[in-house]
């Protein structure tokens, strides 16, 4: 817990422990959220490391079972960002659906992707672990996709 | 209201809120009671399956409770049955990990369990409801002995950070304050006429009488530091023998702290369906009704196979195998019909052929995120100074939940503790730990609500249920979209193949749900049998 550790004291801002505590599902990206916060952004390695590393592990080389965790490290897939970005938001195979709206997200288990961390997120796949592809996706291009319903 | 308290680790559940939506505290009790919807299990005694065709078979993919249980009922009635399992072991999810077991995620790390004998930890389900009688009837019929798990313990705790200066509260003087504070503003609303418009004077009077008792009312109706309430939320000082033995009466939470804290949306935990006493375990694990099975079918389980392809045609089903322990190896199985069991991410991945809208429904369903932590500490701290024996607290604390073991009370020796059952984001970011972290955040947190944690500690293991090689998530986390959509599709026999398990029950994430629906699953199955064997 070195690294990610520091990186994740230069964000601890007490001002949310009171005003989040127990606070029903707020959208992370929410302006108010973010000013009070003082916060500029999570990465999209932190958006990684917490939540896609799980499945994926932490060099992104997938894994392999009774089924498999596919390989992120070099997959030719991710020359496409529409198809990273529909994969967060829907979901496929097993994979949940992280661009769910609110009221499905809230149901039990779910967790809920901003369209602006999706885009961090594609954007840190798309340029680590060996991977080198053009082009910087935006929040307003994840919106633009087809979200779940 | 706790300004200048400070939780001491709050900047990774900060991050967890800026990454993602979670649920918030109250939604999260209500989630960690709420495994699915709180259906009564359909079960209505042993299946019927008389008159099965002379010399049909059945494949069944998968040897957890639903394939099992499925087997066991086949070759009963006189079909040739054979299991293929991923695992070396039979039970699936329900397991339970002991001393010198060794766990390997995936992502190769392992894990040796250094609980000593008799200790475990059920890294899956824990728990059986008095109504789910499909369960409690194989258990009869296999002689696993059951014994009562504690749900509710009025001693254990709820715990928030945030709340009086992360001081844990019991569960009783939560639940007799709430209640007593209630029931004071309802009266007090009653005599003001505030209900006037919808209940009847003559209702008011019995209202007014039903509060004080529900309440733990004084005779004006008031909740106050008395006898009446500290024989509800506990005495400052308890009634004993003697001299020393006149009690003196607890100070009620006041209504404000206890609103503000929160912790109210704890109370009805062990109200919900599923969650009401009696609860069971098999004596000695959960695992036990998995060996159960086990033993009863022995050789009828092939073990380490993994399924690599799945064929039916007009007359068979084929399916293809790797042996694990020869690895390259690719066998073949075939019967009449299949029960495949196989969880749906990595059923999702097996190439078969199914019509469109089977295909459909097993891709639509992902898996929930669920994480358990067993601690071992060097003796039962929480019965011998904190008077816990079974139960569980709870926190807004990332891990959740602590539970207590509902077995082997005042043992002299070392206890194992459930220290984190954790679902959502805390979950995935759980299991996106390495299992030797997991403990030490078990620990971390869990040292909030007893501090005894740092001076116990023995050893401890940690399950994260997305690293299981053999389901790849906990349970199928249907969304009522997705369940309108694929589940009747799920459910219907495709020619011949019909797939079973909790993720074909509207009783998501329990073990009844697995083993009804893989009896409703082989009732169809053996109909359309019966039908072709008259046919032929």
């Amino acid at each position: 817990m070195t690294a990610t550790g520091n990186r994740l004291k230069m964000l601890r801002i007490a001002a949310l422990v009171t005003a989040l505590s127990y606070a029903a599902a707020a959208r992370a990206d929410d302006p108010a959220f973010n000013a009070a916060a003082g916060i500029t952004a999570v990465t999209g390695a932190q958006v990684y490391q917490h939540i896609c590393q799980g499945c994926h592990m932490p060099d992104a080389q997938g894994a392999v079972g009774a089924g498999h965790y596919p390989k992120l490290a070099g997959d030719p897939a991710l020359v496409s960002w529409e198809y990273v970005a529909l994969t967060i938001l829907n979901g496929r195979n097993g994979m949940p659906a992280f661009g769910q709206p609110v009221s499905q997200a809230t149901e039990f288990g779910a967790v809920r992707l901003s369209d602006s961390r999706i885009a961090d997120v594609v954007n840190y796949l798309r340029n680590h672990f060996g991977n080198r592809w053009k082009g910087n996706v935006t929040a307003a291009q994840v919106a633009s996709l087809p979200h779940p319903p | 209201m706790q300004e200048d308290f400070e939780a001491p680790s709050p900047t990774r559940r900060e991050l967890l809120r800026m990454i993602g939506i979670t649920a918030g505290g109250s939604a999260m009790y209500q989630a960690m009671s709420s495994l699915g919807l709180a259906a009564e299990s359909p079960y209505l005694g042993p299946v019927d399956l008389q008159s099965a065709p002379k010399g049909a078979s059945v494949l069944i993919l998968g040897a957890g409770l639903a394939g099992m249980c499925a087997a066991y009922e086949l070759r009963n009635a006189g079909y040739r049955v054979q299991i293929l399992e991923f695992n070396g072991r039979a039970g699936g999810r329900n397991w339970t990990v002991r001393g010198g077991d060794r766990i390997t995620e995936l992502g190769g790390l392992t894990q040796e369990c250094r609980f000593d004998k008799d200790l475990y930890l059920n890294p899956g389900p824990w728990r059986i409801p008095y109504h789910h009688r499909a369960m409690l009837h194989y258990c009869k019929r296999l002689g696993v002995p059951l014994e009562p798990f504690v749900q509710v313990n009025y001693n254990a705790y709820l715990h928030s950070s945030r709340a009086f200066g992360g001081k844990p509260q019991r569960y009783r003087e939560i639940k007799a304050d709430y209640q007593g504070h209630v029931a004071e503003l309802l009266s007090k609303a009653t005599r003001q006429s505030a209900l006037d418009a919808s209940v009847s004077k003559e209702d008011q009077e019995k209202l007014y009488e039903s509060l004080r008792e529900w309440g733990a009312l004084d005779k004006s109706n008031a909740y106050v530091a008395n006898r009446a309430g500290s024989d509800r939320r506990g005495f400052q000082k308890e009634p004993g023998g003697g001299l020393n033995g006149r009690p003196i009466a607890s100070v009620p939470i006041g209504l404000t702290d206890m609103l503000d804290s929160k912790l109210w949306s704890g109370i009805s935990a062990g109200d919900r369906f599923d969650m009401q006493p009696t609860l069971f375990q098999p004596v000695g694990g959960m695992g036990r009704i998995g060996e159960a099975f086990g033993r009863e079918l022995g050789p009828l389980i092939r073990y380490n196979a993994k399924v690599t392809e799945i064929r039916q045609d007009d007359r068979n089903v084929n399916v293809t195998y790797e042996d694990m322990s020869k690895p390259g190896t690719s066998l073949q199985a075939r019967a009449d019909w299949c029960l495949c069991t196989i969880p749906l991410p990595i059923l999702a991945q097996i190439p078969m052929n199914v019509g469109p809208t089977m295909a459909a429904a097993i891709s639509a369903v992902p898996y929930v995120s669920s994480v358990k932590v067993g601690l071992q500490f060097k003796r039962r701290f929480w019965e011998e100074d904190d008077h816990i024996y079974g139960g569980v607290s709870y926190t807004d604390l990332p891990i959740t939940v602590i539970s207590y073991p509902s077995t082997g009370f005042h043992g002299a020796g070392k206890g194992v503790l459930l220290g984190a059952y954790i679902f959502g984001i805390n979950a995935m970011d759980f299991t996106a730990m390495t299992p030797d972290e997991r403990v030490r955040k078990a620990l971390e947190y869990g040292s909030q609500i007893h501090p005894q944690y740092h001076g116990e500690f023995d050893n401890g293991v940690a399950v994260a249920w997305h690293r299981a090689p053999f389901s790849m998530g906990c349970f199928g986390l249907w969304t009522e979209d997705a369940r309108a959509k694929h589940y009747d599709d799920l459910c219907a026999v495709d020619e011949r193949i019909a797939l079973a398990g909790e993720h074909a029950s509207f009783i998501g994430g329990w073990q009844e749900g697995a083993v009804t629906s893989a009896l409703d699953a082989v009732a169809r199955l053996h109909r359309r049998a019966v039908a072709q064997g008259e046919r032929a």
